[in-house]
């Protein structure tokens, strides 16, 4: 390619980019399936103050804010949804904590404290069912309770406290007993009790005094955040709410209304000049406290629940959805196991009840396993269809057939915070060359992964990468052990040959695995060089070890970039370490005290405003904990996100296998039309718009040879799955987002033609004709007899007549006949036929077919010769 | 078989499909039952067990719990239940009062019970090369497993292993015994079965008489923290040459070879949900319900089980469950879901033991099992048991009419005679499988082993009837109608019909000789041969398209020779 014709291309390319850019940007949440009206579902204003008071009583206005807050959705909430709540108008934030939830958000001035509290602010309710400080739940008690001296006990000159509030010990009447709540003299001690759904009042004055759901370490971090303000006045938030099933203690459902209240704190109003209560704060605005540094107590997050700050509070009414559809423990049918991609997961959890609350249907259980297992798992007969997103080898001699169920497909998922507490980062854009560096564990981590040879001056990690950062402008470059890696399967599965053929597909990312260093001169780590691709299992191909002073490590040699990949076993994991910027590295090394050994472990959570972690995920998954997704390169600045439009255009790109080209010799071979579609990643990026992420979930049974009552569960699995359960919904039986519904017209209407034909196939379960007869074996649940499909082909490793089946042909021999010692008996048993390698010879193999045609040329030869001998002797 | 029948049963189906709708609006919801009040419920521990615990998850889920789980290790796992962290524990051990390290180890005053959730092997996973080749068959006696781990034997070429492979020697290349890090049950489990059984081995290693649940890592070894990362260690790039203990279900889901383990009968076996079945009928269960160690388990019976199937690291993983009436984190709603679940795990989830590499609890152990959860309902009278019945499980050990047996044990195939002390080595693949009736007995039934693709145990070796391996798969239990008979040692002699076993004996040390018992480095190709093989392949395809040519035209030319 010649430059001159190149520069021009590249320009009008750049054009395109740039709109598209603006057209297809927030990979946000909400994607695939769901329905964004763009209107706020809550929006209001309110004039916030702090004013201090002299000793007549005369009012000082120090400072007054019309705070607008918003909320992207207030009903038919489910637990651990994100609501997005963001503001204007309020007080810049200063001293920002490097993690804002719970107790982590105190040391901060100026913040906006967001909190989930049962009951709404309606005076006309009754007392029970409105909302106060107590019914706030905050998930340590010191985010309640307050001791100090009383020098700096500043609540008690809240000018609108109550002269209750201002007692030496206040909040509860009657104060618990001193064996349970010490107020030693010369403190003023304020509790903030909280008081359950059920009823029960914990008081809060220590970690015992709260209930089971604040303990330390609890499965779900705080969801109550004190926010941060930027220097324009706005901010904004992802809060997580709970429902009754995960915090029972609020108890928020559809019967018990709660709200989010939204408290930007403006300051204590004081009644006189006590010093304590005037302080207007040590940090600057915008600035940050990560050290943890302690600040004003008038201005911190601390006294929330003050008269000061509740007053300026602004309460968001929520109300959450009915719980969904449950089977019951005690139905004693059996369940129907399908097994198989984790891509379904989300799908088969608001199935599930679709079937087993009916009598006139089967218990349908979905298990997530890798691909390959399942499949071999439904082919034995253990399973009762496989879940697959692609042709898998079949084994036996039964022909399988795919009916498609899902479209969905995988994403890459991120948490990353712009700098400077600018607030999320949304509109990540990726390449198939910056994944093949993540993937290939090409950036080094940190300073420990300079010793590597041969990539020593590459990058630490993705946020230096100079690729990268034209790419995804204005992010910070520190380096980050999370950022030199995205979180993957560790496991054989459909997903990864997916993205392994989508970078396959990519000339740049080749040349680069190849060894040819990018542009910026980085180059591939050498263990990954050429490595052979696509691939459904990722390997870990990295030995080095980090020379090092450290004791800890010195203890504890391991490979360091496989300790910073850590790849886990299922999707779901990768889901909720991103919701938790919780990166799996395990290079944490330390002990818990001089006396103990040195250990390796997991790192900790990142902190709030320096968050940076990629993952693979499900788009089911990212929908359902509104993940961000990052959108994939398709053509040179193109860059695509997952969407109800890209993938149905990667869809309509798919052809039948056997357009593309011809199937290698799987003995069982159906007609194309029942068997997976192909997305070549080549013709899908010409595509431009399509999703190279998109993949379709295929329920994959045997055609023959089942027990009639399991194929008849399995099509009418099908039939159902396409039909009814593609309807776009929350409800049982519905399909949620993240898939693309299959309807009978458009784009996914071949497939629903092909579901239709698999389920008429594999209910028909047709016997197949078997060419030899089937030695001794009596077919038990399932026929797999030792026959030999051979669909034209020879075998190539010539080890021939297939499986061994074999003797035990023991009819009437109990099973149960004891073993024990008998040893001499063992000796003379059966011996069994160790298996032993193919012998193939290359030189045999290529030689055969040419021999044959000569020896088949030789004689065709000698028969002419002959008959010219026979014709001319007759003439 | 059906056809005649299927133009009705179209008819029927389509009539069926059509009522689908119309039914599915009104109906769906009168059927649903009354809707047990449920709260999520929290638990830590095992990594062990973690893989079959985390499908419960997400089952149950379906019927409306919710559960969490994280595996930080069984010792996290005591101690977050003691700290009132969670609401359940899972732990390969009890509390043991004081811990190695002097830390307490007890569950600081909150009433607790154990309750078993599911059976397992201890397996052990590695990656070892042959020039290129994965080894996939590899047998060690626990003398050697114990000696590896205590840094005694620190190559694969050292004789105990070559012995323990019956003459195969493995190269020259240190081994690198991959460990855990954190407080693990696994590392108790593997460290109780080194101190009761190879004490001189052990004991000077450590430093102390008794297990440990924090390995001491030392020399080559490498310490990962839980059990997934143990298995990216020993399958990543430099994991050739490590060997590492975790739950048989991680090298099973990553297709990853595991030790054949010498057990007291004299075999090399696998820890497949059968051979884990059989040893664990000599686990002694502490039958005291008033003792605070109900239901915990002695496993010298497993270790010393001469049965030649059990195998000798197999054992049960445990729930911690509160039983305090006044439990600071229970309510009814918690309680309802932890019997739940647990009913559920117990129960219906057994069923699946097998696919996921675990191994189901006897029947006995269930009902102990549910005599346990009913504590709950003690602490609590508000939560409801009823209506949950053992025998309803669909419990693959199941005997009707007797609960204390184990018809997985009873149908567990016996190993193959390559598998013998002093036979073969077998040359199948080991941990790849889905272990389940149909696959792992005797793995050698081809039709359903779907990854012996690549590891081709088609045997033609040795010139014997390609049909003559043993497949206890093939004539099954007709009243189980699921799992296939085991094999017999005896009837398979007896009835030695012409087409199935020949001339096992014979087949099978012929074929064990020519690939593997060669008492020489082996390395991945043999350049010797291959040459004079080739050519030897080369004349004799020669001949065999030539040779029919050449006959029929010498015939042809003879007899046109005389017509004329």
């Amino acid at each position: 390619m010649s430059r001159d014709r190149l520069l021009p291309l590249l320009g009008a390319l750049l054009a395109v980019v740039a709109t598209l850019v603006v057209a297809t940007s927030p990979a946000d949440a909400g994607g695939i399936a769901a329905d964004d009206t763009g209107a706020p579902a809550f929006t209001a204003t309110k004039t916030v103050t702090r004013s201090f008071f002299d000793a007549d009583g005369n009012e000082l206005p120090v400072d007054s804010r019309d705070v607008t807050v918003t909320a992207d959705k207030t009903t038919e909430l489910r637990g651990r949804e994100r609501v997005e709540v963001s503001w204007t108008g309020a007080r810049p934030s200063a001293g920002r904590a490097s993690n804002p939830f719970g107790e982590q958000g105190l040391n901060q001035e100026y913040p906006v404290v967001i909190l989930q509290c049962r009951g709404l602010d309606d005076p006309s309710l009754a007392p029970a069912q409105q909302l106060s400080p107590s019914t706030c739940w905050t998930s340590t008690w010191s985010q309640r309770s307050q001791a100090l001296p009383d020098i700096s006990a500043a609540w008690t000159h809240d000018h609108y406290a109550s002269a209750e509030d201002r007692a030496a010990t206040s909040g509860m009447t009657p104060f618990p007993d001193p064996s349970v709540c010490t107020n030693p003299t010369g403190f003023v001690t304020h509790l903030t009790p909280f008081v359950t759904a059920a009823g029960k009042t914990y008081d809060a004055c220590s970690a015992t005094g709260m209930p089971p759901e604040a303990a330390v370490g609890a499965a779900y971090p705080p969801a109550e955040i004190a926010a941060f303000t930027d220097t324009d006045g706005n901010g904004q938030a992802m809060f997580e709410v709970r429902s009754a099933i995960e915090n029972e203690s609020l108890g928020c459902s559809d019967k018990v209304a709660c709200s989010l209240v939204v408290i930007p704190i403006m300051g204590l109003s004081c009644d006189d000049d006590d010093a304590a209560c005037q302080n207007t704060g040590q940090f600057l605005p915008g600035s940050s406290n990560f050290a943890n540094d302690g600040v004003d107590l008038a201005v911190s997050p601390t006294l929330w629940w003050s008269a000061s700050n509740w007053r300026n509070r602004i309460s968001i009414p929520l109300s959450f959805a009915l719980p969904p559809d449950a089977c019951s423990v005690l139905d004693t049918r059996a369940p129907t196991g399908f097994y198989g991609s984790e891509l379904i997961s989300q799908a088969a959890l608001q199935w599930a009840p679709a079937y087993c609350l009916r009598k006139d249907r089967f218990k349908f259980q979905a298990n997530a396993m890798p691909d390959e297992a399942s499949f071999s798992l439904m082919e034995n007969g253990e399973a009762a269809a496989a879940f697959v997103s692609s042709e898998h080898d079949a084994v036996g001699d039964v022909p399988v057939a795919y009916a498609p169920v899902a479209v969905t497909g995988f994403a890459i998922g991120y948490v990353i915070d712009r700098p400077d507490n600018a607030g999320e980062f949304t509109t990540l854009r990726l390449n198939a060359r910056l994944l093949a560096k993540l993937l290939t564990q090409s950036y080094l981590g940190s300073d420990l992964g300079r010793g590597h040879e041969g990539i020593g001056s590459n990058p630490l990690s993705i946020n230096q990468d100079p690729e990268f950062q034209q790419l995804n402008p204005g992010l910070d470059a520190i380096s980050r052990e999370a950022a030199a890696t995205v979180l993957s399967l560790s496991e054989q599965s459909d997903v990864i040959e997916q993205l392994t053929s989508y970078i396959a597909s990519d000339k740049a990312a080749m040349d680069w695995i190849a060894g040819k260093a990018d542009p910026w001169g980085m180059v591939v780590n050498p263990s990954y060089k050429k490595i052979d691709l696509p691939t459904g299992e990722w390997p870990l191909l990295d030995d080095y070890v980090p020379t090092t002073n450290d004791e800890c490590l010195q203890q504890n040699p391991a490979p360091y970039f496989t300790q910073i990949a850590a790849p886990v076993n299922t999707l779901r994991k990768i889901a909720e370490a991103i919701l938790d910027a919780w990166p799996n590295v395990q290079t944490r090394c330390d002990r818990a005290t001089p006396g103990d050994p040195w250990k390796l472990g997991r790192v900790v959570r990142q902190g709030m405003g320096t968050r940076f972690m990629l993952g693979i995920v499900s788009l089911g998954d990212a929908d359902r904990f509104g993940l961000h997704t990052a959108a994939l390169e398709t053509s040179p600045g193109r860059y695509v996100a997952p969407d109800a439009a890209s993938l149905a255009k990667a869809l309509s790109t798919a052809t039948r296998a056997e357009d593309v080209d011809e199937v290698e010799g799987a003995p069982p071979v159906l007609d194309p039309e029942l068997r997976p579609l192909t997305l070549d990643q080549q013709t899908l990026r010409k595509a431009g718009s399509a999703y190279p992420g998109t993949m379709v979930v295929y329920a994959a049974a045997p055609v023959s040879g089942v027990s009639k009552a399991t194929a008849d569960k399995v099509a009418s699995f099908i039939r159902i799955a396409t039909k009814e359960g593609q309807k776009v919904g929350r409800g049982t039986g519905e399909l949620p987002a993240g898939y693309l519904p299959l309807s009978s017209g458009g784009v996914t209407g071949r497939l629903v033609t092909q579901a239709q034909a698999a389920a008429d196939l594999i209910e028909a379960q047709e016997p197949i004709a078997t060419p030899t007869a089937t030695p001794t074996a009596t077919p038990t649940k399932k026929t797999s007899p030792t026959k030999v499909v051979t669909s034209g082909q020879t075998n190539q490793t010539a080890t021939a007549p297939a499986p061994v089946a074999a003797p035990t042909p023991e009819p009437t021999a109990p099973a149960t006949k004891p073993a024990r010692g008998k040893d001499e008996d063992v000796e003379a048993a059966p011996v069994p036929m160790p298996a032993t390698q193919p012998v193939a010879s290359p030189v045999a193999d290529s030689l055969l077919p040419t021999l044959l045609l000569v020896g088949l040329g030789a004689l065709l030869l000698s028969g002419l010769g002959r008959v010219r001998r026979i014709r001319g002797g007759g003439a | 078989m059906m056809r005649g029948s299927r133009p009705l049963r179209l008819v029927l189906a389509t009539a069926l499909l059509a009522l689908v709708p119309a039914m599915a609006a009104g109906s769906a919801h009168a059927l649903v039952p009354a809707r047990t009040t449920y709260a999520q419920i929290e638990g830590s521990g095992s990594t062990w067990s973690q893989v079959i615990v985390n499908q419960w998850i997400s089952d149950v889920d379906a019927l409306g719990m919710r559960v969490t789980y994280s595996g930080g290790g069984s010792s996290q796992g005591r101690k977050d239940f003691a700290n009132n962290v969670t609401d359940f524990g899972i732990s390969e051990i009890p509390y043991a009062g004081v811990d190695e390290l002097g830390n307490p180890d007890n569950s600081n005053g909150r009433d607790f019970a154990y309750l078993p959730i599911v059976a397992g092997g201890t397996a052990f996973t590695y990656q070892l090369k042959v020039g290129n080749e994965q080894v996939r068959n590899l047998r060690l006696s626990g003398e050697t497993l114990a000696k590896i781990f205590t840094n005694e034997i620190t190559d694969w070429s050292d004789p105990a292993i070559t012995k323990d492979n019956n003459g195969r020697k493995f190269p020259a290349l240190p081994i690198t015994p991959v460990v855990r890090s954190d407080g693990s049950g696994t590392t108790a489990q593997f460290t109780t079965w080194m101190n009761a059984q190879y004490p001189s081995i052990w004991q000077p290693f450590y430093g102390k008489s008794s297990f440990t649940s924090y390995y001491p890592r030392k020399g080559r070894a490498i310490a990962a923290a839980g059990s997934d990362q143990v298995m990216n260690t020993i399958s990543g790039f430099a994991g050739n040459g490590t060997i590492g203990y975790v739950e048989y279900s991680y090298p099973v889901n990553k297709h990853y070879p595991v030790v054949k383990v010498l057990n007291k009968g004299g075999y090399y076996v696998e820890p497949t949900q059968y051979n884990v079945a059989v040893a664990l009928t000599k686990a002694k269960i502490n039958n005291d319900p008033s003792s605070q160690l109900y239901l915990t388990q002695i496993l010298d019976g497993v270790y010393n089980a001469t049965d030649p199937r059990a195998y000798p690291l197999s054992s049960y993983s445990y729930m911690l469950i509160p039983t305090g009436a006044d439990d600071q984190r229970m309510s009814t709603a918690k309680r309802q879901t932890l019997a739940d679940f647990m009913f559920y795990s117990l129960c219906e989830g057994q069923s699946k033991a097998g696919p996921y590499g675990y191994s189901p609890l006897p029947l006995n152990l269930v009902k102990a099992g549910f005599s346990q959860l009913a504590k709950l309902k003690a602490a609590d009278p508000a939560v409801d048991i009823t209506n949950r019945d053992v025998t309803k499980c669909h419990n693959p050990t199941f005997v009707s009419g007797n609960l204390a047996r184990n018809h997985l044990a009873e149908i567990a195939p016996q190993p193959e005679a390559c598998d013998k002390q002093g036979e073969g080595p077998c040359g199948y693949d080991t941990g790849t499988a889905p272990t389940t009736a149909t696959t792992t007995t005797a793995s050698t039934k081809g039709d359903g082993k779907g990854d012996q693709t690549d590891a081709t145990t088609t045997t033609n070796g040795g010139g014997t009837d390609p049909g003559a391996t043993t497949d206890p798969g093939g004539g099954s239990d007709p009243a189980t109608g699921e799992a296939p008979a085991a094999v017999d040692p005896e009837t398979g002699e007896a009835v030695g019909s012409g087409s199935t076993q020949t001339a096992p004996d014979g087949a099978s040390v012929q074929s064990g000789e020519a690939i593997y018992a060669n008492p020489i480095t082996l390395s991945s190709s043999r350049p010797g041969d291959g040459a004079t093989f080739g050519w030897v392949a080369v004349l004799e395809l020669l001949a065999l398209v030539l040779l029919p040519g050449i006959f029929v035209a010498t015939r042809r030319r003879r007899t046109s020779g005389s017509a004329r």
